[in-house]
């Protein structure tokens, strides 16, 4: 027997926490309890079958005719229709299958139709054979000599009954004549007594009751017992009811004038009644007289009409017997057609439902359903096939698995090398440090946007060859530290170099670094660029502090004795002659005149060199530049100044005192400038998205030429006849020390615009 | 050569025609006379003294088999299932009243005497023995004035019919479709004129 496969199940994983499911419930086919169980009532239908068949001569006809031929038909039917239900049901089912290609159609329409045919054939002419078994048998029970002897048993046991029952008739005819002149109504009965003694006596017959009519009751006249005479020969337990039911039926004029009466195993008693008349034929009574059957004959009488009737009844009842048998017959040929139709599904069924649950578990599985299994119900060789099923199902699953499992590490790791090169990416774009790489074959692969700011650069260039770039003539010097660190291979090359940018020079340091692969292959260049510029620039002004300090130390210990001495010159030679003293006085006052104004450059010195760090405190930008630019008001006729401060600017962490300077000195170079003839304009706004304060101080005066405006914060430097050169210098010092920047260009349409922008 | 084929189709038209007349006539003549040995029941209905009161009558009810049943000392019953009805046009007939009535016998072989009964609706409403057959015959198929209903239910000048389903118990049936094989009707319309 092939193995049961009940379904296709998902295999689920089993935790200790997880709840089993309860099996789903087998199908009838699949339970063998059930099956024992269906053939059980099969036998059982069938024994109570054969019982009731065995029991159908003792069944009462109506019986027999009103429901066991009804129920049997019914039955019959019922289950003709379910054969018919059954073939059709799976004709068509064939023939759908077939036409949808379904797998095992054809083989399982072959193997029904194989049982069918194989039980069909011997059932039919088994029920052909017996059913004429059956009409044979019953023609058979009724044959002449049988039909002859019963007759005859009943017309002997009916005519002696007969002669019995009309040999008491006349008796009782004779009585009641007898009886025609007694007077019933006497009360002395021993006359009648004596008169009907005789007959008593001589076993005539064993009792005579007599009785006379008496007062009428309702409409029928009444009777009334006068004497009656019984042989002792009579058995016990007989009753007059009989009797007196007979007379008074009698008296009425009825003709049935005769009854037996059955005393069971006792005998019969046969009663006849003649109504007694007088002479001029009035009815004065009845008499009954009755004769005994003793109980032996009664039995063998009763018998013998017992068999008569039986099988007369037989005779009569032939048809539906014979139909109760054939339905018997019939019922068991469509149970046994039934049952082979229903075996050869059932065995179809078992042998290819497994195949089919494989192919739909194989289907499943090439369709990527991995964890299909099947039930393994048996240990045959289908049971082994879906073991090796299940075994190939569980072996591919946890391939996949690890495959899948690989997959997900791999994704992992490409979203982390992902991360990893968005954050250098990131960390590239965001860097103040310039990059550029260079492949193997000297093909720009990377710029990041510090790279093409500082070497003014479209980052288009990715992917052109570096030589072409570099080849530009401010970017030469690049292009030979990128050519030589490519030969070199080995260590990097740093070099300072100075590009010429916007009239200025950019100050970069270069490293140029060969990358080489862990088998020794070139892997290109890199390129990294920090712009040293401010460095430079701070270096610069460090040694000016240097200088500035040196020199304040070294020329202004001397000036006091040159001006005590001019003093004292001057003091000697004034009592001295007018000419004398006129050129002392005049030579004194030139030399404490010189000596002031070399103090006075000193002490700017001094003050440049020893600048304190600024304390910052959070200050109204608008009301600062308000009170610095007061101090002007009416002081030179031909400036205007004019502030334009937005009303956004608010507190901003700053040394108040050192901005105050550097607005007066901005404002001041700029009406020197302007020759003390123009306007200036002073704003203040707030750049929120670049989270700075941003102030300008802009001039309509000459301008300066691109040339100039990097040497203007340099100490010393100075457009103006007297000045110390130092006022723009100490400008960029507080604003780099508030961490500032300050940027000088061409004011629109003309003039000059220093725009210092603060952190707040 | 057309007409003469065209003859033939017309001869061998005319031959079927006959063969379907003698069929038809036939079949006729077999029902008739199938219909003639069928037993009959005549129904007479009558409304008197506040009752409906029905006569009916089973002919060639008594027939051979019956009497080889009654003759065998089968208790052998004929049951009557009497109703009164009235037609409607738009839906099934409606029944006012029934009353099922039963005449059973039984022939003791011993004695040679019929044993008989009625019942009505169950009840016993009369039981005699005799040994006449033509008494039992009559006994079974002959009854007068059942009462089936009273006429308080009955509209003036209404049509109404009675209907009578008789069968015999037990039943000579057939082998695998024993329904109903000996079921007589009989029906009467009457007018019921208060």
């Amino acid at each position: 027997m092939p193995a049961t496969v009940t379904s296709i199940t998902p295999r689920r994983p089993s935790g200790p926490g997880r709840v089993p499911e309860p099996l789903p419930r087998r199908p009838f086919r699949d339970n063998p309890r059930l099956i024992l169980a269906g053939i059980g009532a099969l036998v059982a239908l069938l024994v109570a079958i054969l019982t009731v068949a065995n029991r159908t001569p003792r069944l009462s006809p109506d019986f027999l005719t009103e429901f066991v031929l009804y129920a049997l038909s019914a039955a019959d039917l019922t289950m003709l229709v379910a054969l018919v239900f059954v073939l059709a049901r799976n004709i068509v089912k064939l023939i759908v299958e077939r036409r949808r290609g379904r797998p095992f159609a054809r083989f399982r329409a072959k193997l029904v139709a194989l049982l069918l045919g194989m039980t069909l054939v011997p059932a039919v002419l088994v029920l052909a054979v017996g059913s004429e078994l059956i009409r044979t048998s019953v023609d058979r029970w009724f044959n002449a000599p049988m039909d002859e002897i019963l007759t005859s048993a009943n017309q002997i046991a009916g005519d002696y009954y007969h002669e019995r029952q009309l040999l008491v008739s006349d008796h009782s005819k004779r009585l009641a004549r007898a009886l025609s002149a007694a007077d019933l109504a006497s009360p002395d009965v021993r006359p009648i007594r004596d008169l009907l003694a005789p007959d008593v006596t001589l076993q005539r017959v064993q009792m005579v009751e007599v009785y006379r009519v008496g007062p009428a009751t309702g409409s029928l006249p009444g009777l009334e017992p006068v004497v009656d005479v019984a042989a002792p020969g009579l058995p016990p337990g007989y009753s007059r009811a009989a009797a007196d039911r007979l007379a008074a039926q009698a008296l009425t004029g009825s003709s049935d004038t005769q009854s037996i009466e059955a005393l069971g195993s006792s005998g019969d008693l046969l009663h006849a009644a003649a109504v007694i008349r007088s002479n001029d034929g009035r009815p004065t009574g009845v008499v009954v007289a009755t004769d005994y059957l003793t109980g032996d004959l009664a039995v063998r009488s009763r018998r013998m009409t017992q068999a008569f009737e039986d099988y007369n009844q037989l005779r009569v009842l032939k048809r539906p017997l014979a139909g109760v048998y054939l339905s018997f017959f019939l019922m068991v040929t469509l149970l046994i057609l039934v049952g082979a139709t229903w075996m050869g599904l059932y065995l179809t069924k078992r042998i290819t439902r497994p195949v089919q649950m494989l192919a739909a578990a194989a289907r499943e599985i090439g369709a990527g359903r991995l964890d299909q299994r099947l039930e393994q119900q048996s240990d045959d060789e289908f049971g082994s096939l879906v073991e090796a099923f299940n075994t190939m199902a569980g072996e591919l699953a946890a391939s996949r698995r690890k495959v899948e499992r690989s997959t997900v590490a791999l994704e992992q790791k490409h979203v982390e090398v992902e991360i990893r090169r968005r954050y250098i990416e990131t960390i590239l774009e965001r860097i103040t440090t310039g990059v550029v790489s260079v492949d193997a074959v000297g093909t720009i692969s990377t710029i990041n946007g510090a790279a093409a700011r500082l070497l003014s650069l479209d980052r288009a260039i990715v992917g052109q060859p570096a030589r072409a770039v570099f080849d530009r003539a401010d970017l030469q010097p690049l292009g030979a530290l990128l050519a030589g660190a490519g030969r070199a291979k080995t260590e990097p090359a740093a070099e300072e170099i100075a590009i010429p940018r916007e009239q200025q020079e950019l100050h970069l340091a270069a490293v140029a670094t060969a990358l080489v692969a862990d088998n020794g292959a070139p892997e290109g260049v890199v390129l990294v660029l920090d712009d040293v510029t401010p460095l430079i620039r701070a270096q610069k002004v460090a040694a000016w502090r240097e200088v500035a300090r040196r020199l304040a130390h070294e020329i202004k210990n001397p000036l006091t004795p040159i001006q005590l001495c001019a003093e004292r010159l001057r003091r000697h030679f004034a009592g001295g002659p007018p000419a004398a003293k006129d050129l002392v006085e005049e030579c004194a006052a030139t030399i404490v005149g010189e000596v002031e104004s070399l103090k006075g450059l000193v002490d700017e010195f001094s003050q440049f060199a020893r600048m304190p760090a600024p304390r910052t405190v959070p200050t109204d930008l608008g009301q600062l530049v308000a009170d610095t630019l007061a101090l002007y008001k009416g002081i030179f006729s031909d400036v205007r100044v004019e502030q334009r401060a937005a009303p956004d600017v608010g507190l901003v962490r700053l040394d108040a005192e050192q901005i105050r300077r550097v607005i007066i000195n901005l404002v001041d170079n700029a009406i020197e400038a302007m020759e003390r003839r123009g306007q200036i304009v002073v704003e203040a706004e707030r750049d929120r998205s670049n989270l700075v304060v941003r102030l300008v101080v802009a001039d309509n005066g000459p301008g300066i030429p691109p040339a100039e405006r990097e040497k203007l914060f340099l100490p010393y430097y100075s457009t103006k006849r007297r000045g110390s050169g130092l006022g723009l210098a100490i400008v960029r010092r507080i604003i780099a020390e508030h961490g500032g920047s300050i940027e000088v260009g061409d004011n629109v349409p003309r003039g000059t615009r220093f725009t210092i922008e603060l952190p707040c | 050569m057309q007409p003469r084929k065209h003859e033939g189709t017309k001869k061998t038209k005319r031959s079927s025609f006959s063969c379907f007349r003698v069929f038809v006539v036939a079949f006729v003549l077999l029902a008739v006379v199938v219909r003639a040995g069928e037993p009959d029941l005549s129904v007479t209905p009558l409304a008197r003294d506040g009752q409906v009161l029905v006569s009916f009558e089973l002919s060639d009810g008594f027939t051979e088999e019956v009497r080889d049943a009654i003759q065998s000392g089968l208790p052998t019953t004929f049951s009557y299932d009497l109703e009164l009805r009235h037609g409607t046009v738009t839906w099934f007939d409606r029944t006012l009243a029934a009353v099922t009535i039963t005449a059973t016998v039984r022939f003791d072989n011993l004695t040679r005497r019929y044993q008989m009964s009625r019942t009505l609706d169950g009840r016993v409403e009369d039981a005699r023995p005799t040994e006449d057959q033509n008494a039992v015959r009559r006994w079974m198929t002959r009854f007068e004035h059942v009462p089936l209903s009273t006429t308080s239910t009955l509209e003036a000048n209404g049509e109404y019919y009675v209907r009578v389903r008789a069968h015999t118990r037990p039943r000579n049936a057939w082998f695998f479709w024993p329904w109903d094989r000996g079921l007589v009707l009989g029906r009467a319309k009457f007018t019921f004129l208060p």
